[in-house]
Formats: structure tokens, sequence, C-alpha cells
């Protein structure tokens, strides 16, 4: 079903956040709208995860303003969480449960049926070791779970962090997919990569450097204004 | 029914992960077990001296099993960054506090079964008095511990200041449920139950304000 609405995806103004005495994002400006696909590309340490990370609310900004999906960063955390989906690096799985386990968890703590957590394991190609701690996964297998998690909730802000990194080519199917689903739906995908064989898949590209935002990069031909 | 099915869910993936990792059969048991032992030794062959203070000398033991159990009840939470999924995800964050609570709980009030027991094989003191009066100091006492625990331990992954923060806030708070709880235990293994009525009154309001607090305050402390 597509989702139609009049609020930006995510609309921040002069956002800035420090880590101690480090600035990690400097007056950020950065307007997405509503069935975008926007990849965020730049060095390490520009500052992308912790532009995703305010948007997700996992961390607040040092100043500036912003609303995601018509939601205030703060005062609207509870609201944008419902609504988001942050998949990132750090899978957030538990390592002494099994695959099924961690998604029957993250199904009831989410308010989704957690007799999806089954289909959603086959889904990512895990069906074989469902019943397996988590503990004994490779970093690709425990991406893929993490995928699942995604996949079990239809949020309409889709936020990954280097979902490609340390998969191979039928895991980074997945993600395509999982990209091109949300695509097809009417929602929105802020992806943060290194990959650049993926950028076919944005509508947008923007480019960080040094906790600064440079954009809007053309889709054609924006590896040329990679940093 | 929500914020009930949440908490369960919480409190059942932690007893598993505690079930699998064995840290309270493995690592607090032995501590607790070890402590009791080095009390007894200490106080050498005065059966009178280690009468009076077996009470005490098994809230210690309790205590310090506690502590050990927080840290690893958040311990799985900062594995790869879980805690921040729990913050992330629109689940009632008061929900989250009471089904941790409710595991360290019920792992707590296992291991009591065998501090209790060890208590009085090591010291030769009975505490059968007053069943039903000693199993409510038990869990009023238990349950004053968690709810303190439970509500800072988080700092334990998410603060900045992680290690030193606990301690602080943990020691002080827990105070006034350590004496009550000795008091009471005292008084039901002197023979005297009728009195640790009033402690035990103590106890349970201390539970409450702190549970209270543990549910109002839990989702700001998980905050960035």
């Amino acid at each position: 079903m597509a989702i139609r609405h009049t609020h930006p995806a995510v609309n921040l103004r002069a956002i800035s956040r420090a880590f101690g005495a480090a600035p990690a994002l400097s007056r950020i400006t950065f307007r997405v709208e509503r069935g975008e696909t926007v990849f965020v590309r730049g060095p390490n340490g520009a500052g992308k995860s912790t532009l995703l990370r305010i948007i997700a609310t996992a961390i607040s900004p040092t100043a500036g303003t912003g609303e995601v999906l018509g939601f205030d960063l703060l005062a609207g955390r509870e609201e944008i969480r419902r609504r988001t989906e942050l998949v990132s690096h750090r899978t957030r799985l538990y390592e002494d449960l099994t695959a099924l386990e961690n998604l029957r968890f993250a199904a009831v703590i989410h308010g989704v049926n957690p007799g999806c957590a089954s289909a959603a394991v086959e889904e990512v190609g895990l069906a074989h070791v469902a019943g397996e701690r988590v503990r004994g996964f490779s970093q690709g297998m425990r991406q893929r779970l993490a995928l699942a998690r995604a996949m079990l909730r239809a949020p309409e802000l889709f936020l990954l962090d280097e979902p490609y990194a340390g998969l191979d080519g039928q895991a980074k199917e997945l993600v395509d997919r999982l990209v091109v689903g949300a695509q097809r739906d009417g929602r929105t995908v802020l992806v943060v990569t290194h990959d650049a064989t993926r950028t076919h898949l944005a509508t947008r590209i923007v480019v960080m450097r040094a906790g600064r935002l440079y954009s809007p990069a053309p889709v054609v031909g924006a590896e040329a204004a990679q940093p | 029914m929500t914020f009930a099915l949440q908490a369960l869910a919480v409190a059942g993936k932690d007893l598993r992960i505690e079930v699998r990792g064995r840290h309270a059969l493995g690592v607090v048991l032995p501590f607790a077990c070890t402590q009791l032992i080095a009390f007894g030794l200490s106080f050498g062959p005065d059966r009178s001296l280690v009468a009076q203070t077996a009470p005490a000398l098994l809230w210690l033991a309790v205590f310090f099993a506690s502590v050990l159990t927080f840290r690893g009840a958040y311990e799985a939470e900062g594995e790869d960054g879980a805690l921040e999924g729990l913050l992330l995800a629109p689940v009632d964050k008061g929900a989250v506090f009471i089904g941790k609570a409710g595991a360290v709980t019920a792992q707590l009030l296992s291991l009591e079964v065998a501090i209790v027991l060890l208590t009085g094989a090591l010291f030769g003191v009975t505490m059968t008095g007053d069943v039903p009066r000693l199993v409510a100091t038990l869990m009023l006492g238990t349950v004053g511990l968690v709810s303190v625990g439970s509500l800072f331990g988080v700092l334990t992954e998410a603060a900045r200041a992680r290690e030193a923060v606990f301690p602080l806030l943990v020691l002080p708070l827990t105070t006034p449920v350590l004496i009550a709880s000795i008091r009471a235990t005292a008084l039901i293994q002197a023979g005297n139950p009728a009195d640790a009525g009033s402690w035990l009154g103590l106890l349970a309001a201390f539970d409450a304000v702190f549970l209270l607090a543990g549910v109002t305050l839990f989702g700001h402390l998980l905050e960035d």
C-alpha cells in the first residue's frame, strides 16, 4: 500500500553534533521528501552514521532543530521510533538467543505477530540455522538476520547504515530487494554506503565530508563528485 | 495487556540468556559461597558471635550477589548494541524495566535458597522459625535491591561514567533495604517475628517507591 503524507520524511535545520570536544556534524541542513531513496556517501569519519543515528533518534543533536516524518526530533521521539527502522553494522542481536528467538523477541517488542519470524528467517536464507544461537554466526549471517528483523515491520522510513558491508553477492541482493520493495510501496529509504555499485538504486546521492553535507549531487556522474 | 506482554517478553529473554550463559550458577553462587565461608572463618570458633551476625552476613552475601547479577543482566544488552535496539523499539520502557527487574528477582530468589541453606549449615543457625515471614523478608528485600539495581544498572551500559555511577548511586540507595532486611531477619531468627512487621512495612514502602520510580525514569536513563 503506497504511503502519502504531506510532511517531508526528513527535515533537518542547522543540526550539529559533537562527541566531547570533537565535532561530528557541523550545521547540517538536509531535507528528504517522502518516497525518495537517498544514498549518503563519503569517507570514514565524515559523520554519515551520526547523521543517520540522529534521524533515528538514537542520539540527540547538540544544536539545531528538525522533524522526521513531521515529528520533532526531540519531542516526537517515540512517534519517530514507531515509524522508522535503523539497520546498522551493529546488529543489536542477542548472542545467546537463537536466530528465531531473536526475531520473535523483536516482533513482540515491535508489536508485530511473532508468527512472522519463521517466514522472515526463511526469506533471508537462514532457515537451516533458525534454531542455532547467534554466537556461532558469521558477521554476514548476523547482518542477514538483522535484515530479517527489519523485514518484520513496514516502517515509513528505512535507515540503512552500511548495509552492504561484509555481505556476499546473494545477501547484497537481499538488501537491494528491501530497498526496491520499500521504493515500490512509496516508503523513504536513506542509505549510508561505501558501495558504489549500488548507487543505481538511489533517486538522489548526497556526499558528506568532515561533518558537512554537499548536496544534491546528481545521480548521473555522482561518482565524480566523490571526495 | 501490551505492557504485561512486553515485560514478560523481556523477562523471558533475560532468563533464557541467563540459563544458557550460566552466569548465576557459574559466577554468582560460587562468589557468594566463598564470601560466606570467609566470613565464617574470620569469626573463629565463637558460635554465639557468628549466630548474632548471621543475618547481616546472609544479606551481605545477597547484596554482593545482586550487584554481580545486575551486571550480568546488562552485559547481554551491551553486546552488539542490543540496548540501542530496546531504546529505538516502540516499546514501553517501563515494561522493559519491569521485565529486567523480574528476571533478576527470579535469579536472586533462586540463589537465596542456596545462600540461606549455606548460612544455616556454616553458622549453625536455624531460620525456619517463621517461614512465611522469612520468605516475605527475602522477597521484599530482594525486590528492593533489584528495583534500585535494575534502574541504575542500565547506566553501566548507557552512560559515559559507567563503572563509577553504579556504585555511587546504588550503594547509598540500597542501604535502607539492607538495614531493614537485616533487622527483620534477625528478629525472625531470634524468635520475635511479630516485631519484624514494621521493618517489612518499610521494605514494602521502599519497593513501591522504587518500582514506580523505575517505571517512570528508566526510559530517561536509556536516552543519549
